[in-house]
């Protein structure tokens, strides 16, 4: 089961404010999703390889050839702020405590 | 600091030197104009797909064999989720239990000692974007900016055991990883740049072997940063320890201007950053002869390199050692040396007059410099005016024999010429010769360097020395010493 201060932890390293409202309402849905998950644990899987991945695909390589990028200003539409051909975000540093 | 062991692991970054991206098509050029060369799949758009570059598996296999590992004919990419800005996915394509090599072994010299490191594993993974932060370090900037054109670039991470038991040894692991990079030819290596960095975690056991913290030290751009960070940080944990405190697991960064490490953040665990099977991506699996392909075209590496000049040519740990670590001059040494050249009297060339003109920029092909050498042996010009020979060569790609020509320069070894010219010498400097006559012999050397002024360097400098120490034996017979 999912802990209340799991939640917490899981809003902090997504970087989401919840109020304790939102708190309760994300534990109780996160429960859910690990009950639907335990319904697998009653197939029987004991001959099934350990797999990471859908299907039997193996790794498909491209070759080392430039191809064309994006225009700089094409590239920086979506930013919000961008200031000398760069994206400019708040600073990154978090206050020494 | 004594009573305490010091435990060091480092973590390496190498930028491959591929001419595209790790998953997309873009061009890798330091030094571009900022988000010039950035695509959907660099810039994590939705709908974008990576595929695999082979250049860059090529290279971390190349990497992985000339470091001695095991490599994994399986492996698997990861996404290894993080907010910051410069990762514009928020995660990042790396590998985690199932890395592409793992078990390699560098040995290396720390003075004199052979020192060897296990390689605990080497993966590939995707470069973060470039930030730039306001102000003059990252502590107390305002506002960061953000280019993605390193977003995507293929790295290698190489990590080590953490078992270097010195600040001085981890500078002299991380030189060595760097020359055998090089040699492999797999990254340029240029901590200027940041296509080879570095973090360092560091552990004091006030006991061998109990159980402490780590400490995680990033922002070392440069071998003397390690070494100084290292040095700080164990300190540091040190006065943490007398003074009954605890060591706090945490990620620090070296600040360049102040001389010392500074808290960044709490360090985040593994969970933090929920790796998962990276579902766009399907596991990597290696043929076996494309490894042994790859493995057969290695080259020699460093220290069979210096084994090899010390064995086969008799040279000094000094010269073999300036020799190894610039590969350039290592090449013009073998293919001057090649032609039956005597090999001590190259490697002084080499690795002086020749080291020092090459760093300043340019290069004298190995036919040219072995023509030079050859005059200055067979005594058909002077060292000294070989010097100048050099310079020229260097500077304006002259060729030896045809520019010896042209400035006249021959050696001038005619014992009369010389003998005017040393007695010249000699009567401008009575107090001097006195002194000499005296005892002090190392005054000859002055004498020497007069002679050989005052013929342009032309003098053949046994004869001058032959001749001056005959003309001074005189002037001592003259006033003979006082008993």
């Amino acid at each position: 089961m999912i802990s209340r201060a799991e939640v917490v932890r899981m809003a902090e390293l997504a970087m989401l404010e919840l109020n304790e409202v939102e708190i309760a309402l994300y534990q109780a849905d996160l429960n859910r999703f690990l009950q639907s998950g335990a319904e697998l644990r009653k197939v029987n899987t004991q001959e099934v390889r350990l797999s990471s991945h859908v299907g039997r695909a193996s790794s498909r390589m491209r070759e080392d050839v430039i191809q064309r990028s994006l225009p700089q200003e094409k590239a920086l539409r979506n930013g919000p702020c961008v200031v000398d051909g760069c994206f400019r975000v708040p600073r990154v540093m978090e206050d020494v405590r | 600091m004594t009573g305490y062991e010091i435990r060091i692991g480092l973590e390496i970054h190498v930028e491959l030197a591929t001419n595209t991206k790790i998953f997309c098509g873009c061009a890798v050029e330091f030094g571009a104009p900022p988000n010039s060369q950035c695509c959907p799949v660099c810039l994590g758009l939705p709908g974008s797909l990576p595929v695999l570059n082979r250049a860059a598996v090529e290279y971390a296999i190349r990497a992985a064999l000339a470091l001695n590992c095991t490599i994994n004919l399986y492996s698997e990419f990861v996404r290894k989720n993080y907010f910051y800005p410069d990762l514009p996915k928020a995660f990042q394509i790396t590998q985690d239990d199932k890395p592409l090599a793992v078990n390699g072994l560098l040995r290396y010299y720390l003075g004199d000692e052979l020192m060897e490191t296990q390689i605990t594993r080497l993966h590939l993974e995707e470069e973060a974007g470039k930030s730039i932060h306001s102000g003059e370090s990252i502590i107390g900037s305002e506002y960061t900016s953000v280019d993605y054109n390193r977003a995507g670039i293929p790295l290698a991470e190489i990590v080590t055991a953490p078992t270097m038991n010195s600040p001085a040894q981890a500078r002299a692991f991380l030189e060595q990883l760097r020359l055998v990079l090089q040699y492999a030819g797999v990254s340029d290596c240029k901590m200027e740049n940041g296509s080879l960095r570095c973090d360092a975690n560091i552990t004091v056991h006030p006991e061998p072997g109990m159980r402490v913290e780590k400490v995680e030290i990033k922002n070392l751009n440069s071998f003397r940063a390690l070494e100084r960070a290292l040095a700080y940080e164990a300190e540091r944990q040190v006065r943490v320890l007398e003074r009954g405190g605890t060591v706090m697991p945490e990620t620090r960064t070296w600040d360049e201007r102040a001389q010392k490490t500074v808290r960044m953040r709490v360090k985040a665990g593994a969970p933090d950053y929920r790796y998962f099977p990276e579902p766009d991506l399907p596991p990597l699996e290696l043929d076996a002869a494309w490894i042994e392909e790859i493995r057969s075209t290695l080259p020699e590496l460093p220290l069979e390199k210096e084994a090899r000049y010390q064995e086969a040519y008799g040279l000094s740990t000094y010269d073999t050692g300036v020799l190894v670590r610039a590969p350039q001059l290592a090449q013009v040494f073998e293919a001057t040396v090649a032609q039956g050249r005597d090999p001590k009297f190259v490697a002084n060339w080499v690795t002086g007059d020749y080291a020092h003109l090459a760093r300043l920029g340019g290069t004298v092909s190995a036919e040219h410099f072995g023509q030079l050498l050859d005059m200055i042996s067979s005594g058909a010009i002077s060292a000294a005016q070989g010097k100048t020979v050099l310079q020229e060569m260097f500077a304006r790609g002259v060729s030896p024999r045809e520019f010896v020509a042209e400035m006249g320069f021959t050696v001038i070894a005619d014992r009369d010429f010389l003998g005017k010219v040393i007695r010249e010498v000699l009567t401008g400097h009575p107090e001097l010769v006195e002194r000499y006559c005296n005892g002090e012999d190392r005054l000859l050397g002055f004498f020497v360097g007069q002679v050989m002024k005052a013929t342009n360097g032309r003098a053949e400098p046994r004869l001058v020395n032959k001749l001056l120490v005959e003309a001074l034996a005189e002037g001592r017979n003259w006033q003979p010493r006082a008993e």
